[in-house]
């Protein structure tokens, strides 16, 4: 019964590695050049991996962005294209931009915030006013 | 009754007129009958006696069919008034169905929305979470900048959205498949970790392959056998991870 409940468990921790190592768009290409994602088990793994989107497992996961490739994977276009590194390269680049983009957009309202809150002493540096 | 007989029975009007037709034939014969008499002897002598009867004998005939085309013209504004309040009610029934109607039809939209009423509050009854998890959730992902880039984040940063090459063969899985923990395989360019550096020492202790994995959490049964061996994680190392390819029905079948 032990030895039971201790398999469980290291199935669940696997698939918990696993579902998150889909969130690394070169992993994918890794897995595409090797022809994982053309094996029908494989695939069939994928679409059972997809319980992972219930509340109940989700919390588990650091890495949410897997999900969404997870759901990617479903599609056989998405699959095939991944052999591809330049691909694997675009979501790379995309997805960080996308990390980026709450950072980003902080940053620059912290800016206008700070730009707000300073009076206007100095002209604008680019000033072609005839000022002085 | 001769009156009900249908078409066999002249109408009062027809017999009104052939009787004054009778009159008018009466009347000319006996005026006739007098002008001639002034002249000549007559021809019959009772003649001018029954023409007067006739006539008499018509013109009762004339005033009882005046009685009755009187009564009947009574009977036929009765008629017309029972008409009159027939079609009253008549349009006083189609105004009732016209209400049932636009009544039904309210009813039947306040059922219908109440009804997708009830449906969305069990839809979000069923996918109801406790606040308090989603707070602690949503800590753990920003905390760990798994889902937004740390606000220092510049090009050459090896922190990634993603578990990098040295998370991934630090995992379960990494171990099991007995990796060496040197030697780049590349597939993360411009990754630090990749060409050997630290490994991210920032992120707080959310372990991706987290520990804190409740007893009795299970991963659902799968009942048939992927028949795979699962990918490793590294080019060269296929042949790992027992734990995946072992038969379904050992594993949470008799869990307490």
């Amino acid at each position: 019964c032990l030895r039971g409940a201790e398999q469980a468990r290291n199935r669940f921790q696997s698939e918990l590695e696993f579902i998150q190592c889909l969130a690394n768009p070169n992993y994918l290409n890794f897995l595409a050049q090797r022809g994982f994602l053309r094996e029908r088990p494989f695939i069939n793994y994928l679409k059972y991996l997809l319980y992972w989107k219930e509340p109940e497992y989700a919390k588990f996961l650091k890495y949410p962005h897997c999900l969404h490739m997870l759901e990617l994977l479903q599609y056989e276009h998405f699959r095939k294209e991944l052999v591809n590194a330049q691909c694997a390269k675009f979501i790379d680049e995309q997805q960080l931009l996308h990390w980026q983009h709450y950072s980003r957009k902080r940053t620059r309202l912290q800016q206008a915030l700070a730009e707000q809150q300073q009076p206007q002493q100095q002209p604008p540096p680019h000033g072609n006013a005839a000022t002085k | 009754d001769p009156n009900m007989a249908a078409v066999a029975e002249k109408s009062t009007k027809e017999r009104l007129l052939s009787v004054l037709d009778d009159l008018e034939v009466l009347s000319r014969e006996l005026i006739e009958m007098l002008a001639l008499s002034r002249s000549q002897k007559l021809p019959q002598p009772g003649e001018d006696t029954q023409i007067l009867e006739l006539l008499v004998q018509r013109d009762r005939e004339f005033q009882e069919l005046m009685e009755v085309a009187q009564q009947q013209g009574k009977v036929h504004q009765e008629m017309q008034l029972l008409e009159k309040e027939v079609e009253k009610r008549d349009s006083d029934i189609q105004q009732l169905q016209k209400q049932l109607k636009e009544a039904e039809h309210i009813l039947a939209t306040a059922v219908y929305q109440a009804k997708e009423k009830l449906k969305s509050i069990d839809k979000a009854r069923k996918g109801s979470i406790s606040s308090e998890e989603i707070i602690k959730y949503a800590h753990r992902i920003s905390a760990s900048n798994a889902v937004c880039a740390p606000l220092n984040w510049v090009p050459g940063d090896p922190r990634r959205p993603y578990p990098t090459d040295l998370e991934m063969r630090s995992g379960m899985l990494g171990h099991m498949a007995n990796l060496p923990t040197n030697g780049v395989n590349g597939h993360l360019p411009g990754d630090a970790l990749a060409a050997g550096r630290l490994p991210d020492v920032l992120t707080p202790n959310y372990h991706w392959h987290s520990s804190d994995v409740p007893v009795g959490m299970l991963p659902p049964h799968h009942g048939n056998d992927f028949g795979l061996e699962p990918p490793g994680h590294n080019k060269e190392n296929e042949d790992d991870v027992e734990a995946m390819s072992t038969d379904s029905s050992s594993s949470s079948s008799d869990s307490d």
